[in-house]
């Protein structure tokens, strides 16, 4: 690429802030990205803490023994990911955790023709596991998954869940960007389409009617409502959190809310 | 002689029998600095006045109307009054603020405060002026709403009297009566229970005197830039929707209670909405006395007439009941207003009901969730306090589900006997504490926590140590706030408040206060409502949630479950303790009791 992909621009942050803030959004627990020794990273939503890979140049499964080794001590288990990741969707996540039932270790997507091991879910106490088999000069994450139990995924399997199904039916949650070629046509995607709706004295003229928009970010989304986040304007995204950050990713199947701060009375 | 904006003394008047008599109360200058006015003075003089123990509707239980130095100047939203006694409904401290000409002509009779004691030999009419006070029969106002009474009074004595007055439900001290005065209402903890128990239909005042301010240039100039200020974009909420703004974006938030608070989302919240209901039905805006802001939003109403509409009552009437109607919302608030309840209350009780009936704990088939004209009967069984389910609901929801029993308390929704409002505790973490904690109950107005919780600055399904910071902050401001008195809508075009409110009193008083002093005042009025509920019996048990909030998890919009389990509250109420300076079981240091100014 020329370029660290944790730094390349995508909708005013980086695809790393884009894959740490899906995730942020979609699971409870913490998010953790591992970086190399000494590597700067861009800025990352709040909340997502940064531990450092002790060891370069042993690929991702050291980067696995050290990121589940973090989280271990608040979550039995994690969904592992790449930075490189533009088009994941929160619901392929959740797909993929609820895969990790009792007695399974690893829920292993296999999608377009792939198996996605940096794409997958993994039970946080295999930590200790995945640095033995390191220790053995075991690099390959193959080998890993002949030692415990995994759950294999298929296309088939995934799509069987109805949210996904509708909001990333050709599994593009799984594309990486490995080129320039890659990285420019993923850029020339058009955004996500989400719902707007206005409230109180944002909407004017039947503005609290939902409308389609396409936004890749709360920001973006705001603008297209001719709003603009501030003390008096915030958002709800799928009528959970409220925020007022404007590089929040949105994602196909999106709906935000836009309300007064000014509550009460 | 008396600082800027007050007279120094307040007015004590007994109706014990058929005449009045009064007598001056001194209110030094060292009290009125510590207390501001308004709530803060209030409870100060429920200190003082109230005998520990007392019953809220016995004759020597005192009724405190009480203003403040800012009462009468040109600062917008400054023209109200705070009624403070101890409830009828909670057996606590409780006081509600109103705004309306009332205000300055009660302060104008010459008094920072008029404290009523004693119980009319019948039903009277109460009237204060430069001439002292006098009591004056008045069987014809028996059974008219606060509105009749308030002309009818007029009609008697004149048109230069301000009329405070009860309806129906006051005087047969339904224990969430209201006391209202030109449409307006002192809404919470049933302080026209309180009234109509001393055999009052009214209160009259009529300005008497003049009171003058520290620095009278200075007050206009500010009045002027608070007014321009009033304009922007922190109240365009209310002057262009109102409150009722809030039901639909509470909606999409999950944090509507919808049917008794086992839901937070109303699927019948668009018919509702003020967005809709403005473009359809909005006939009017109208503003309180002194108010630059006009919230007021009034509506038509099919068949005619028209109906003023704000978000506690359209949610407490619709949502909390079931009730997707709006002309039978609307119907059943004109009841409300007729009668002279408060419409939280009581659409916190008959939710309630109507959960016991559905569950057969109460023999009331016909009381079922959704049925506008079920609520409007049961409104009518509570007002006349009618045998049976009138007069068990007339209670409140406490006091009713003690009666029911069968598990009926754990979601009879309230806190420390007052109804919540329409905030779900769940899904608004930092608020739930507030409603936990507040001297007054489960309020909003007292506790404005859910600032906090839909600001984005914080997680709003988790409470912790922001959220009890968040609490903390909120109910100072609104100690202040509601003791200078201001109107709590004017809150966001403060960008330094206790700075600029400060700024304020100094003009009017001639204090050289500042930011630190006003937070000190804060911390000093909510421990003086503290120490008033200690004093008549509260304990740290009191400082909970219904226990459905903590036991019943709620599933949100997003498909996400929002819990908030009793260790959590307990956690944050610790946290709450150890920030406001009090003990583990939530007493007042006694360091700290000193300072409340309460000996001498």
């Amino acid at each position: 690429m020329g370029r660290p992909k944790a730094w390349l621009e995508w909708h005013g942050s980086t695809l790393l802030h884009r894959a740490t803030a899906v995730l942020a959004r979609t699971v409870d627990g913490p998010v953790v990205v591992v970086a190399a020794p000494g590597q700067e990273l861009p800025p990352l939503p709040s909340g997502v803490s940064v531990v450092e890979d002790p060891v370069e140049g042993l690929g991702p499964m050291q980067g696995l023994a050290v990121g589940l080794e973090a989280v271990a001590d608040r979550a039995e288990t994690a969904f592992v990911c790449s930075t490189d990741m533009p088009f994941l969707h929160p619901a392929f996540v959740r797909r993929v955790l609820r895969a990790l039932a009792p007695g399974t270790d690893v829920a292993l997507p296999v999608a377009r023709g792939f198996r996605q091991p940096l794409a997958a879910g993994y039970r946080t106490a295999l930590a200790g596991l995945v640095k033995d088999l390191l220790a053995k000069g075991d690099l390959r994450p193959g080998m890993l998954f002949k030692h415990c139990e995994v759950a294999r995924l298929s296309d088939e399997e995934l799509l069987a869940d109805a949210e996904l199904a509708r909001h990333d039916p050709t599994l593009e949650s799984v594309i990486n960007v490995n080129s320039p070629d890659d990285y420019a046509a993923a850029r020339d995607r058009p955004p996500p389409e989400v719902v707007v709706e206005c409230f109180g004295a944002l909407a004017r003229n039947g503005g609290h009617r939902p409308r389609g928009v396409r936004a890749a970010t709360l920001g973006a989304a705001a603008a297209e409502a001719g709003l603009t986040l501030n003390r008096h304007v915030v958002a709800a995204l799928n009528g959970d959190q409220v925020t007022r950050d404007e590089a929040l990713p949105l994602v196909a199947g999106d709906t935000v809310a836009f309300l007064s701060a000014d509550a009460g009375g | 002689m008396a600082p800027g904006g007050f007279f120094g003394q307040a007015l004590v008047v007994d109706v014990a029998g058929g005449e009045a008599s009064s007598a001056p109360y001194e209110l030094d200058e060292r009290v009125l600095r510590a207390y501001l006015g308004g709530v803060g003075l209030g409870t100060w003089l429920m200190h003082r006045l109230a005998p520990p123990r007392v019953d809220p509707l016995a004759p020597e239980a005192p009724l405190a109307f009480v203003f403040s130095s800012l009462v009468g100047t040109p600062l917008t939203t400054s023209a109200k009054f705070a009624v403070v006694a101890k409830s009828p409904l909670t057996g606590l401290l409780t006081d509600a603020l109103a705004s309306s000409q009332f205000a300055i002509a009660g302060k104008l009779t010459g008094h920072d405060a008029i404290v009523i004691r004693g119980r009319a030999d019948e039903l009277s009419v109460l009237l204060i002026d430069g001439d002292g006070v006098r009591l004056e029969p008045a069987p014809e106002l028996a059974g008219l709403s606060a509105a009749e009474a308030e002309s009818a009074a007029k009609e008697r004595f004149g048109r230069n009297w301000r009329t405070a007055a009860i309806g129906p439900a006051g005087e047969r001290q339904v224990r969430y009566a209201t006391i209202s005065h030109d449409g307006r209402h002192a809404g919470r903890g049933g302080l026209g229970a309180a009234m109509g128990a001393k055999n009052l239909k009214a209160v009259l005042v009529r300005a008497a005197t003049k009171v003058s301010v520290a620095d009278q240039a200075g007050v206009l100039a500010a009045a002027r830039d608070l007014r321009r200020r009033s304009f922007g974009p922190a109240t365009a909420k209310y002057r262009e929707l109102g409150t009722l703004a809030n039901l639909l974006a509470f909606n999409a938030v999950s944090t509507l209670p919808t049917r008794n608070f086992t839901a937070a989302t109303f699927e019948g919240a668009p018919r509702l909405a003020a967005e809709e209901l403005h473009e359809l039905r909005g006939v009017a805006r109208n503003s309180c006395a002194s108010c630059s802001i006009g919230c007021e939003h009034i509506y038509s109403r099919k068949g005619g007439g028209s109906q003023r509409m704000e978000y506690e009552n359209v949610f407490a009437l619709g949502p909390l009941c079931g009730v997707s109607d709006p002309d039978e919302v609307f119907a059943a608030s004109a009841r409300c207003d007729e009668l002279g309840l408060d419409t939280i209350s009581a659409g916190g009780t008959i939710a309630w009901a109507m959960e016991c009936a559905e569950r057969g704990l109460i023999d009331e088939p016909w009381l079922r969730f959704g049925d506008g004209a079920a609520l409007l009967r049961a409104l009518d069984a509570i007002g006349e306090r009618s045998p049976g389910l009138g007069e068990l609901l007339a209670q409140g929801s406490r006091r009713a589900a003690e009666v029911v029993g069968h598990g009926s308390i754990d979601f009879a929704p309230q806190v420390k006997g007052l109804e919540l409002p329409g905030y779900e505790p769940r899904s608004l973490q930092a608020m739930a504490l507030g409603l936990a904690v507040n001297a007054r109950g489960a309020d909003h107005n007292r506790s404005g926590a859910y600032e906090a919780d839909l600001s984005g600055d914080l997680d709003r399904l988790a409470g912790g140590a922001a959220h009890v910071a968040a609490a903390v902050d909120t109910e100072d401001r609104a100690a202040v706030m509601d003791s200078m008195i201001l109107c709590k809508f004017l809150r966001g075009v403060f960008d330094d408040p206790f700075t600029e409110w400060a700024r304020l009193l100094a003009l009017v008083t001639g204090w050289q206060v500042d930011a630190a002093e006003l937070r000190g005042t804060a911390r000093r009025i909510v421990r003086a409502k503290r120490a008033f509920n200690l004093r008549e019996g509260a304990t740290a048990a009191d400082d909970t949630l219904p226990a459905r909030m903590l036991e019943t998890p709620l599933e949100l919009g997003s498909g996400r479950r929002a819990a908030l389990d009793a260790g959590r509250l307990r956690s944050m109420v610790a946290g709450y303790y150890a920030a406001r300076g009090l003990d583990e079981e939530g007493r007042v240091a006694a360091a700290d009791l000193a300072d409340l100014l309460l000996d001498g």
